[in-house]
């Protein structure tokens, strides 16, 4: 019971901290930036994953196994993920983009980990024999770790494909107002719209500038995540494989889960072979890792909703 | 001899040779650099144009000194004689291992057919590594196996058949499957193999008959009166009677080898008994892990190996791989009214994975009426059963062994036994190590390309330096770190031959 209480209380604290974080980061988009509160939602962040470490730490207590066995404990446990590698630049003082992809999917998960659907799952539940296994804490973990890892990466190359397609639609724009504007009424006036204009074009020529300053720095970021995240990935399918062959009698059975799990990886495997080429690099590469971020809530999410196959441990206890 | 470009008359190439081999050889001697390239003028008659450029490149890169020997001897320096501009960048040929950096290599024309084999499979290789080729296989793979999950599988052959040729009873058929078999796991398809399905496989037995207006069940009841093991599935049932089998008897996939590295079934000469099949539990009554005592006995009789198998934790021998997959209650032993026992076969009502609820019925009155009613039996596990009357009210729940009596309706009902089966996997796959092999070195390239290694390429071209590279990692900062470098390269004020190749070499 105390358990149960203590696990409450922790949920409900970190979503409230993430929430918070979530509104200075709007706060500090729409106001100028505050140093001190920047500050103060890294320590939210911060507060956030010793809360979830603590959850996860007293499920696993009071379930006696990890607890990343059904879709709500694997669900706090991407968030938690998430918060690390929001935690990793930050310790490193190294200020990057990772960490508005991070704190926004921090919030989504645990949202959705906290109330919605899974109100009655989250009752931890006893072990499945198939899932009695040493293996379990290597697969499940690299798995989820390599899927948080992948989708901050596949957002960040979205982040880059709306970034790049923004700037067309904006300098389209600005040649619809300089037609309207091209009509002067005197001499004088056509001078100082002449300044304006002049005074735009160098604005935007700098503000061009950063926009590409940024996309590497997104491009880059991107490239180091999703690395390490194929890394996770090929861990995790490498060690179920093996894992199967123990319980199952077959390293690949073709289930669903399996199946969606090497589509990922075959994305993620593409991602990487169009960086190699110079001629696919940059925006290619964006537009596939993008279709990753959709395969992998496939895999992750889709293939549970179905419950289906022998990954059934995950999916929803509504439908089945 | 060096390669001549055709387009030369042949005299200028001599002469050109002759005047520059002095220094060709003393290059290659000494200095192991990027390609060299000398330019001079010279006049020609026998051409229409007035200037001419010829442009020797003497490769010294990377030989090792049996190849600088050999050179001495033949001088096969390359002298490419050009009407245009020299090339900016050009590697050398073959031999030297510089990779040529998507340049056309001049081949040695050797012996016509044997080059032309030798080069086969290079134009083969340069083929299959095409990298836009390999994206687009997997992309293919990726969709093809993205499209093969929306499509049932796992069915018979004729199942796809018939769905291709007939298409309008399509919508039939698929009602049909998933009416019969609703949601069957994937690992669960072949275990169908001891039932047959149709009606036709049936009559073609030995003996046949058909009865109108009767149940699969009451002929599963009265089969196990008979003294049978009796196995329901669905509309299937399958009995057998015989001495040989244990009490537990022991159910499971037996596949044929398929595959051309399987040949297991000479080698397994050995006998698989079950001794035992139980479970454990939960406090709170679920089901926790389920094992199978098993004794392999050889030929002769003798016991080989013993092992309590249980779901990941198979027994291994000699190439053979015993799996603990599935369980299910077979049969009750049921005394009723101090008759008896009789075995009841279970039939499986509900299976999702390891949620499943088996259940029984013993008829009371006359079996042959139409409207038979009697005792219903439930059990999820082998630990207790539970008993409803003839009206589908709730009496009461026993456990097996017990040895307690029920009174239902004015009889005594004894549950004396549950007899649970276990789901064994006999598994041959002589491939798994190469698999496990597969697995190592995919992880070590992975962890590989983590390793950065960045190249690096420049030329001389008269006072001009031309630099090129390539990194696998970190691409925006190694230009940066390229163009920092590249910044401390000195500017050369006096120009002289010497210093350049200096520069060159750094």
């Amino acid at each position: 019971m105390i358990f149960l209480t203590l696990e409450h209380i922790l949920t409900h604290i970190s979503f409230s901290v993430v929430s918070i974080v979530i509104l200075i980061h709007f706060l500090t988009l729409l106001v100028n930036e505050f140093v001190g509160l920047y500050d103060s939602s890294e320590k939210g962040m911060l507060t956030t994953f010793f809360c979830l470490t603590g959850l996860l730490i007293t499920r696993w207590i009071y379930s006696g196994h990890l607890p990343i066995s059904d879709l709500y404990e694997s669900l706090i446990f991407l968030s938690w993920i998430f918060s690390i590698i929001h935690m990793v630049p930050y310790f490193k003082k190294h200020k990057n983009y990772l960490s508005t992809i991070t704190a926004p999917s921090t919030f989504f998960t645990q949202g959705f980990a906290t109330w919605g659907l899974l109100t009655d799952m989250n009752q931890s539940k006893i072990l499945v024999p198939a899932l009695q296994s040493q293996w379990l804490i290597m697969h499940v973990s690299m798995m989820v770790s390599g899927y948080a890892a992948l989708l901050c990466g596949s957002l960040l190359s979205a982040a880059l494909l709306v970034i790049t397609f923004r700037k067309v639609i904006r300098i389209v724009g600005k040649n619809n107002n300089l037609l309207n504007d091209s009509f002067p009424v005197d001499e004088i006036q056509y001078m100082m719209e002449k300044r304006n204009i002049l005074k735009n074009t160098f604005f935007t020529s700098s503000r061009n500038y950063y926009r590409f300053q940024l996309i590497q720095q997104l491009d880059h970021w991107g490239f180091r995540i999703l690395s390490i995240g194929f890394l996770f990935l090929t861990i995790g399918i490498l060690s179920g494989a093996v894992w199967a062959n123990e319980a199952w009698g077959s390293y690949w059975n073709w289930d669903p889960k399996e199946t969606w799990a090497f589509i990922t990886w075959t994305i993620f495997a593409i991602y990487f072979h169009t960086r190699t080429n110079k001629n696919l690099e940059g925006l290619n590469s964006a537009i596939v890792a993008s279709i990753g971020f959709l395969i992998i809530w496939i895999c992750y999410f889709g293939v549970n909703l179905l419950g289906i196959g022998l990954h059934s441990y995950g999916s929803f206890t509504l439908i089945s | 001899m060096g390669i001549l470009n055709p387009t030369k008359p042949p005299c200028s190439s001599l002469f050109s040779t002759h005047f520059l081999k002095p220094t060709l050889l003393l290059n290659s001697k000494i200095v192991r650099l990027k390609p060299q390239i000398h330019t001079l003028y010279t006049t020609t008659t026998t051409n229409n144009r007035s200037r001419l450029s010829v442009t020797i490149i003497t490769c010294g890169k990377l030989k090792t000194s049996k190849e600088i020997k050999n050179k001495d001897n033949k001088a096969s320096g390359k002298i490419i004689l050009s009407d245009s501009a020299p090339p900016v960048v050009s590697e050398e040929s073959g031999g030297g291992g510089g990779g040529g950096n998507g340049e056309k290599v001049p081949v040695k024309t050797g012996t016509g057919a044997l080059g032309f084999l030798k080069r086969l499979p290079r134009k083969v290789l340069a083929v299959l590594s095409n990298l836009p080729l390999a994206i687009g296989e997997m992309f293919a793979i990726a969709v093809l196996m993205a499209l093969g999950t929306l499509i049932d599988q796992g069915e018979a052959p004729q199942f796809y058949f018939q769905k291709v040729s007939r298409r309008e009873s399509f919508l039939g058929i698929l009602h049909l499957e998933v009416g019969s078999h609703p949601r069957i796991p994937l690992a669960k398809v072949a275990r169908r193999w001891n039932y047959l399905h149709s009606a036709d496989a049936i009559r073609k037995q030995e003996f046949s008959d058909n009865l109108p207006r009767a149940s699969v069940q009451d002929l599963g009841v009265i089969l196990m009166g008979a003294g049978y093991e009796v196995f329901l599935k669905g509309p299937s049932l399958y009995a057998f009677k015989g001495t040989g089998w244990s009490v537990f008897p022991y159910w499971g996939d037996v596949l044929g080898p398929s595959g051309f590295l399987s040949t297991p079934t000479e080698a397994f000469n050995t006998e698989v008994h079950v001794n035992k099949f139980y479970m454990d539990y939960y406090d709170g009554g679920d089901i926790k892990q389920f094992h199978t005592d098993l004794s392999l006995f050889d030929l002769n009789g003798k016991e080989v190996m013993r092992k309590t198998i249980s779901v990941n934790d198979p027994l291994r021998y000699g190439g053979i791989t015993v799996y603990q997959t599935d369980w299910s209650i077979s049969a009750l032993q049921v005394r009723k009214n101090d008759e008896g026992p009789f075995n009841l076969a279970m039939a499986p009502l509900k299976i999702s994975g390891d949620n499943k609820l088996y259940g029984t019925f013993l008829p009371v009155g006359d079996v042959n009426s139409p409207n038979v009613k009697g005792i219903s039996m439930l059990a999820r596990d082998l630990q207790s059963i539970v008993l409803y009357d003839q009206e589908g009210k709730f009496v009461g729940v026993r456990r097996p062994n017990s040895k307690l009596p029920i009174d239902i309706d004015g009889m005594t009902i004894i549950i004396e036994d549950a007899i649970g089966s276990s789901g064994l996997e006999l598994k041959t796959d002589p491939g798994v190590p190469v698999v496990y092999a597969g697995f190592g070195a995919l992880m070590l390239t992975t962890c590989l390309s983590y390793l950065s290694h960045s190249q690096i390429w420049a030329l001389q071209d008269g006072t001009a330096v031309t630099v090129g590279g390539k990194t696998n990692r970190a691409k925006g900062e190694f230009q940066y770190e390229i163009n920092l470098l590249l910044d401390k390269v000195p500017e050369i004020v006096e120009s002289s031959l010497p210093k350049q190749s200096d520069v060159a070499s750094g």
